[in-house]
């Protein structure tokens, strides 16, 4: 039989690792092909990676919670010749099955290497050998070996993405050194002293899955954003009336219409007047990129934490297509089916918090975007009628919104024109309309 | 009488793994012994890479003055008379041989007084675990023998590698012969079979053919150096093997041979046909197989997989936390400098020192004439591996002012990088000393250099090591020295990435 080495591939454009959540094999098991062998997390999307041929699965190459770069191998089938072969190895002798046995135990840790000896795995080597495919020179990996730090995770911010040893210093005792597969960029946290002397006042879980993506994520924009936050109150009656008229519009179709499609129609137009928010910093290029695209991502909150699902080229759509699609999106982020294409390429993102309570919050900015609007729940407040003397009072409907912005792009003078253009068009259907697409 | 010694470190057998491994567990301050049946150096030192290299020298020099240099000018004078074609040149075997010998005991004495400088301790004999804490050595020292008890915190297993055997022929070194014996002839064999056209058949058979054997490789596969060299490498070889007169069979399956007169014969099957050869000795040469079936590495349950080689993780270390595997029993590349390498790894390892192997390139030559050496990976490697724009260039020694000089002028290097990120990833050359020129390309992927690092690189002239820059700088489409069609500013700036059409 010949073996057949399963590599992680290239899931999607951008894509260059990910993180093996879950295996669904193990060593001596049988696999068809197009049978799914391991989910594997990349950005923020769980992908079910297939076995491309049968065979029976000899040894698995990487232990879940390992950050593996395409193309290395997860598994080594013994590739089944001629298709069906039912009967594996085992049962043949005690010493294959015993390091089958070996092999379910303590899977060998994620290597790869120039030359190919048989794996023993007896112990955890910690760092991991250099991938063959990283850059950095004898010396620059043997220091960072001597200094605890995982050259395989840090992106190298020398030429051709080398990992130099200024690289490694920056990283000696940060999280990157310690948790294997913190990014270069985090910086050098001190270490958790145990809190608790009792037994069981703590339980330890490991940081995986989409928690750790959206920890990883938010610490980066965290670090590298400079954010404020600026807020308003609308008066929202027209939207409400126009909302309850579409709902009722709608229904026939079997359509639920919420106020977010109208929400992002607002802001579309308020893009289009103010470029800077739909845009993007190159910090490599050193460049502003403004784009002439508007993809809107909206916050979704899941059982496994936060999505941003992305409604592509919304200003093409209409207001029941958005609609329709929200409710599409939405449900597969809860389901755990959402693909990573859904949830890429968004220009700006609006969460809205609202729906679940709360009068204002200071969300995060999904970077590189430069800005997250956020929306908050609906009350009835009294408000001072302008029009007529000072003390009558109207019960008005009134939602908060919020800007958080990119302080390198966005000055804070131009978010409150920004908000105010916005608020306009929410507050204003005839406003709302006239430059509605 | 037997006895018991216990030490921090023991390392069985001392061949270019073993000692190196000794040597640096010693420097570390480990009370240390080597275990050795045989010889101090091993295979390596005594009946392999270098014995041959001595032999291999001594032909090639043979047939620059055959061949080389009687066109330069070199008459050499017998009995007073000059011969424009001197081709009456005797090779005197015997001594030959015992200068060969001497090559190889000059350095084994260096391992033997280097290891006594360190204060290791050399037990000769034939060690065998009785527990996985414990050894028995049968020592063999001074004609008497006798059982002695070595104990030690950490073993190091380097018994390396022996020679495989075909059914129908055993190794007997009197009419089959493995690379030992062939070593050891001390007459020119007047025709020789080499059975298998790997790197120590094709090294030898090499050599006899210069030295006056008429020599045939059967190969059973399609091709020489089957999947360990560059295919453009492998041709120069093949077309100068041809030159020289060594016939090689291909698809030719070795399967009997018997007593013919003085000769034997030997059967092969070629294309489904059973065909007859006739010859004075056999060189089988098939490959080499790890010895992990000795030494009682199964009894003590060392995991040995189906290919023979010990299980071991990246710091070398057996399914037996206190033992070690290294070398040729380790797994492949089966060479003497990786054995070396994973020497001084398992050493500091040992001694508490956080290290793996990690290494981006074993590189390897062959003794060939041209030779061949690599480092990096195969254009196929680079496919499989995922890098789908590859830049490859060659730059031909012909070119070279050096190679000219030299006479020797067959071979070229080539340079296989990354397009996107202009890494180099592989080597490969054939050609004049490219044993002495490979470990540049070595450095240059360990260092992740991309190939203007090479081609800026200003390379002595006159030199071979000037063909290294040179076929960086074809890579880039600007090599000096061999036509190229011209690029536009945009792809030659400073190495730009600008996909060419």
């Amino acid at each position: 039989m010949a073996t057949k080495e399963v590599k992680l591939p290239d899931i999607g454009e951008g894509v260059t690792e990910g993180e093996i959540v879950k295996w669904l094999v193990k060593a001596g098991d049988s696999v068809k092909a197009d049978q799914p062998i391991a989910e594997v997390m990349t950005d923020k999307a769980t992908v079910e990676v297939p076995s491309p041929v049968a065979g029976i699965v000899k040894e698995l190459k990487a232990k879940e919670g390992d950050v593996v770069p395409i193309e290395t191998t997860l598994l080594v089938l013994d590739a089944a010749a001629g298709g069906a072969v039912e009967k594996p190895v085992a049962a043949t002798g005690g010493g294959v099955t015993k390091s089958k046995g070996f092999a379910v135990e303590k899977p060998a840790p994620a290597v790869a290497m120039a030359a190919s000896p048989a794996q023993s795995s007896s112990i955890e080597i910690y760092p991991p050998a250099a991938d063959s495919r990283v850059l950095a020179t004898p010396a620059t990996r043997r220091l960072a070996r001597e200094m605890g730090v995982d050259v395989n995770v840090i992106s190298g911010t020398g030429l051709a993405g080398r990992v130099t040893r200024d690289d490694v210093v920056k990283n000696k005792g940060g999280a990157g050194a310690v948790a294997a597969g913190a990014p270069s960029w985090a910086p050098v946290a001190p270490r958790m002293a145990n809190s608790s002397t009792q037994p069981n006042a703590e339980e330890r879980v490991p940081l995986r899955g989409i928690r750790r993506k959206i920890a990883e994520q938010m610490q980066m924009t965290k670090h590298i954003v400079p954010h404020f936050t600026i807020m308003d109150e609308a008066n929202v009656s027209e939207l409400v009336r126009l909302r309850e008229q579409a709902k009722a519009a709608a229904e026939k179709s079997g359509a639920k219409i919420t106020y977010l499609p109208f929400v992002m129609k607002a802001l579309i137009s308020t893009l289009r007047e103010f470029p800077m928010f739909n845009a993007s910093i190159d910090d490599q290029a050193g460049e502003i990129v403004y784009k002439k695209y508007y993809n809107i991502g909206f916050a979704a909150d899941t059982p496994n934490g936060l999505l941003v699902p992305v409604i592509k080229h919304a200003d093409q759509k209409t207001v029941l297509e958005i609609s329709r699609e929200i409710v599409e999106l939405a449900n597969k982020a809860r389901d755990g089916k959402i693909g990573l294409e859904d949830m890429k390429g968004a220009t700006i993102t609006i969460t809205n918090i609202g729906s679940v309570g709360g009068s204002y919050a200071t969300p995060i900015i999904n970077h590189p975007e430069v800005a997250i609007i956020g929306m908050y729940k609906i009350d009835w407040k009294p408000v001072y009628k302008t029009t007529e003397k000072i003390g009558e009072f109207v019960p008005t409907q009134v939602m908060n919104f919020s800007a958080t912005c990119d302080h390198r792009l966005i000055d804070g003078a131009v978010a409150a024109n920004f908000l105010k253009a916005f608020l306009r068009r929410i507050e204003n259907i005839g406003q709302l309309v006239l430059d509605m697409m | 009488m037997s006895s018991t010694q216990s030490f921090d470190v023991c390392v069985i057998g001392a061949g270019p793994g073993g000692y190196v491994a000794a040597i640096r567990a010693a420097q570390l301050g480990k009370k240390t012994c080597v275990i050795e049946r045989e010889y101090l150096g091993g295979v390596c030192l005594n009946v392999g890479c270098i014995p041959s290299k001595a032999m291999i020298s001594a032909a090639h020099f043979l047939e620059k003055l055959r061949n080389d240099a009687p066109e330069m000018g070199i008459e050499i004078k017998t009995d007073g008379k000059s011969t424009a074609k001197p081709v009456d040149i005797n090779v005197n075997m015997k001594k030959l041989v015992t200068w060969k010998q001497s090559v190889s005991e000059r350095m084994a004495s260096g391992v033997a007084q280097l290891l006594k400088g360190n204060g290791v301790t050399v037990i000769r004999g034939e060690a065998e675990f009785s527990s996985a804490n414990e050894l028995k050595v049968r020592t063999s020292g001074d004609g008497k023998s006798d059982i002695i008890t070595v104990t030690a915190k950490n073993f190091v297993v380097a018994t390396g590698s022996r020679p495989i055997e075909i059914p129908g022929f055993t190794i007997d070194e009197q009419k089959v012969l493995s690379s030992t014996g062939a070593l050891a002839l001390d007459e020119v064999p007047k025709r020789m079979v080499v059975i298998g056209g790997g790197y120590i058949g094709l090294e030898i058979g090499s050599y006899l053919r210069k030295l006056g054997s008429e020599v045939v490789v059967l190969e059973a596969g399609a091709t020489l150096l089957n999947g360990v060299a560059d295919r453009e490498c492998v041709q120069v070889v093949e077309r100068k093997l041809k030159k020289g007169g060594v016939q090689v069979m291909f698809n030719a399956k070795a399967k009997s041979y018997k007593k013919n007169g003085s000769q034997y014969e030997i059967e092969y099957e070629s294309v489904g046909k059973i065909e007859k050869i006739k010859c004075d000795k056999i060189l089988l040469t098939v490959g080499r197989r790890p010895n992990s079936d000795q030494t009682g590495l199964k009894k003590i349950g060392v995991l040995i997989d189906e290919r023979g080689f010990i299980k071991v993780d990246a710091q070398r270390r057996t399914n037996l936390k206190h033992i070690f595997a290294i070398g040729d029993i380790a797994g492949q590349p089966m060479l003497a400098h990786k054995a070396s390498h994973e020497g001084v790894l398992v050493a500091e390892v040992i001694s508490g020192i956080n290290r793996a192997y990690d290494v981006k390139t074993v590189p390897a030559v062959v003794f060939t004439d041209p030779e061949i050496a690599s480092a990096g990976l195969l254009e196929s490697e680079c496919t499989s591996r995922g890098y789908t724009e590859l830049m490859i260039s060659k730059f031909p020694f012909a070119a070279n002012g050096r190679a000219v000089s030299l006479m020797e002028t067959d071979g070229f290097i080539k340079i296989i990088a990354d397009k996107k990120t202009h890494v180099v990833l592989g080597v490969h050359m054939v050609g004049p000393e490219v044993s002495n020129l490979i470990s540049e390309a070595a450095l240059a992927i360990e260092m992740g250099a991309r190939v203007e690092d090479l081609a800026f690189t200003i390379h002595p002239h006159p030199t071979l090591g000037e063909v290294m820059m040179e076929a960086a700088e074809a890579t880039l489409g600007h090599a000096i020295h061999v036509i190229q069609k011209p690029l536009s500013r945009a792809e030659t700036a400073n190495g730009a990435t600008v996909t060419r059409t």
